[in-house]
């Protein structure tokens, strides 16, 4: 072989050796995630029995090159890292989308420290959070392009949980792609409706056609892993190193000001907070909705959201959510929110939290 | 194809003028008033601009260190190529999306605005991203596909002249930007291929003058190329605004003889400095001279 050639080989072999520790990162991170979430279904973070069940299948299903005793040693020191980890007694977070995805980041601005753990679905997140298998959640509620996240809006109400925080954060969209890939040859771009819908101008632009998929992190990760011909991804730039991805371009939301708001869900309410949120809906009567928001009116209280949505059940009819300063201790407070139940055919208080800055 | 065809297309390699001139052209004099050419924070075709920097951008230090220099002695915009057109296919082809994203952190630190050569009808809406300015290079210049793809594109062009095309030729290649709706077009003369080798090209200043008779475009000079000869661009810079030109373009590298590319035509920033304060003086002196004989009208 020619001594340019085997430079080229040698780096060819590099790049997939770079592939596979991403990977490998990638699954000790998730089974780190596991082993936090047993920490609450156990008396304690060492449980000897099963540490030797797992070296004991290290060793049964060792390889040719991963020896036995390389096997039982790498699990040893993963399940010491393991435990050490449940010592910590990290805050499970549940957020929707893969590592990477925008709310990941707003789940660490929002606790600090946190173990975040990706669900599939906006539902996944709910009833983890009900079923007590993560302690928080945190879903977007509101995107400054897009408008409200219907989903959430759908699934809160019912939920029983509360809003024990917010954060607005701004969402910088990165166009990537599989390193080598050729930027003249993409001609489709997969992300999440929301991000593809802020990016339209810029996909238009490039004549790159818009693909849904179930998340933006979740994008970039597919990409990574299936590498399909002529595609991109839109998401984080967190998202793009976690994959090993190329970022071609960034910032390529249509509006610099692109900023999501994000809820902190829980199944207590905060102990303190300074804004409240609620949801109601009122007789399909004239005035109703007048009368309903006149109470806030008149208190002095300032709405810094009202959106509707469609009753499912009930197609014509709409659900009110209300977003307004002021908090529950406030006598004031409790007097509007007492009048809006006794007028509304539903009412449910949805928090009273520290808003976001 | 017919080989009678190919005959006569080889035989008519010069645009027959009559015919040329038989259809009003959006690029004639008389079709408009003087374009105002706006690039950011620039304006060409009023007042005299100057496009400066280095020729390839080789690093983020090297383009960020020129833009600061050229930005200290008094240019109006930054240059730098991301994609070369070299001769050699083993030269230095440029550092790509990574050099156009290097050329517009530095636009965004100095605050001037950004030209770069694009050469491929798949870069177009890639380098509009980073640029305020396309360049067409006179290699380019009759790459029709490209220039009708920087026609649709919005951002202004400048279009430079290749170095065999006649006076009509060029300003052909600019009606077919003007003719797919985009306006701004800025020309470019960067000098044409002639028995003499001593200078690169000869720069020829009759073609900017005579494009201030023949269109309503802003016309600009590129000495560096036109002489490639760092020793002559002062000389050709002066002559070039005397003769009229809205602008200049001049090559400066922080260390012209570490260039990657173009290292002998380059301007170090103080030679740049002085080329500054001479063509500035000199615009100064054209634009009282004017403003007299306006007065005296």
């Amino acid at each position: 072989m020619e001594a340019h050639e085997a430079k080229r080989e040698l780096e060819s072999l590099r790049r997939r050796i770079d592939e596979v520790d991403m990977e490998l990162l990638t699954l000790l991170e998730e089974r780190m995630e596991l082993g936090l979430r047993t920490r609450a279904l156990k008396s304690g973070p060492l449980d000897a029995a099963r540490e030797l069940s797992v070296l004991a299948r290290a060793k049964q299903n060792s390889l040719a090159l991963v020896g036995e005793g390389f096997a039982q040693e790498v699990f040893s020191s993963i399940m010491a890292e393991s435990r050490r980890l449940q010592g910590e007694r990290h805050t499970i977070v549940a957020f929707q989308g893969e590592h990477g995805a925008h709310s990941e980041i707003a789940a660490r601005s929002l606790v600090p420290g946190a173990a975040t753990v990706p669900c599939v679905e906006f539902g996944d997140v709910f009833l983890g959070v009900q079923q007590g298998r993560f302690e928080l959640g945190v879903v977007p509620v509101e995107n400054s392009l897009e408008g409200p996240v219907s989903q959430v809006s759908a699934l809160l109400p019912e939920s029983g949980l509360w809003i024990r925080g917010e954060a607005s954060v701004p969402v910088k969209h990165c166009l990537m792609a599989w390193p080598g890939s050729d930027y003249r040859d993409l001609r489709v771009a997969y992300s999440h409706p929301m991000a593809l819908g802020q990016c339209r101008g810029f996909l238009a632009r490039h004549k790159l056609e818009p693909r849904p998929f179930y998340d933006t992190a979740g994008a970039a990760r597919m990409l990574a892993r299936e590498k399909p011909r002529g595609a991109a991804a839109v998401a984080s730039a967190l998202a793009a190193r976690l994959y090993g991805l190329e970022v071609i371009q960034e910032g390529i939301e249509d509006e610099e000001s692109n900023t999501t708001r994000f809820l902190l869900l829980s199944r207590s309410p905060s102990e303190e907070g300074d804004k409240c949120s609620a949801v109601f809906t009122v007789r399909h009567e004239s005035g109703q909705l007048l009368k309903a928001l006149e109470l806030f009116a008149g208190a002095g209280l300032n709405l810094t959201r009202i959106a509707s949505m469609p009753c499912r059940s009930d197609p014509g009819n709409y659900r009110f959510f209300l977003d307004f300063e002021g908090t529950d201790r406030d006598p004031a407070v409790r007097d509007v929110l007492a009048a809006l139940q006794e007028r509304a055919t539903s009412f449910r208080f949805l928090g009273c939290y520290p808003a976001g800055r | 194809m017919e080989p009678r065809e190919t005959v006569a297309a080889v035989g008519s390699a010069e645009a027959p003028p009559v015919h040329a001139k038989s259809r009003a052209r959006l690029v004639d004099r008389e079709a408009r008033p003087r374009t105002l050419v706006k690039v950011g924070s620039a304006t060409v075709g009023a007042g005299l601009c100057v496009i400066a920097g280095p020729c390839s951008v080789e690093s983020e230090e090297q383009v960020l260190e020129t833009a600061r220099a050229v930005k200290r002695a008094g240019a109006d915009m930054l240059r730098g190529g991301a994609f070369k057109p070299r001769t050699s296919p083993y030269d230095f082809q440029g550092l790509g999306l990574e050099g156009l994203r290097l050329l517009a952190a530095a636009g965004r630190e100095t605050g001037l605005p950004v030209v770069t050569e694009v050469m491929d009808p798949r870069d177009v809406s890639w380098v509009a991203e980073h640029a305020d300015l396309l360049q067409i290079g006179a290699r380019n210049m009759q790459n029709f596909t490209l220039l009708k793809e920087v026609g649709r594109c919005p951002r202004p062009v400048l279009l430079k002249r290749g170095m065999q095309a006649t006076l009509d030729e060029w300003l052909l290649c600019a009606e077919y930007i003007l003719a797919e709706g985009n306006p701004n077009v800025i020309l470019c003369e960067r000098g044409i291929r002639t028995f003499e080798r001593y200078t690169r090209n000869t720069l020829d200043l009759s073609a900017a003058a005579a494009v201030l008779e023949r269109s309503h475009l802003p016309v600009i000079v590129d000495p560096t190329h036109g002489t490639g000869r760092a020793s002559l661009v002062l000389p050709m810079s002066l002559a070039a605004v005397a003769a009229g030109a809205h602008g200049l373009m001049i090559e400066v590298h922080r260390r012209p003889a570490e260039a990657l590319s173009d290292a002998e035509q380059a301007l170090t920033p103080e030679q740049f400095g002085t080329l500054m304060e001479r063509v500035r003086g000199l615009a100064a002196f054209m634009g009282a001279g004017a403003a007299e004989r306006e007065g005296g009208r």
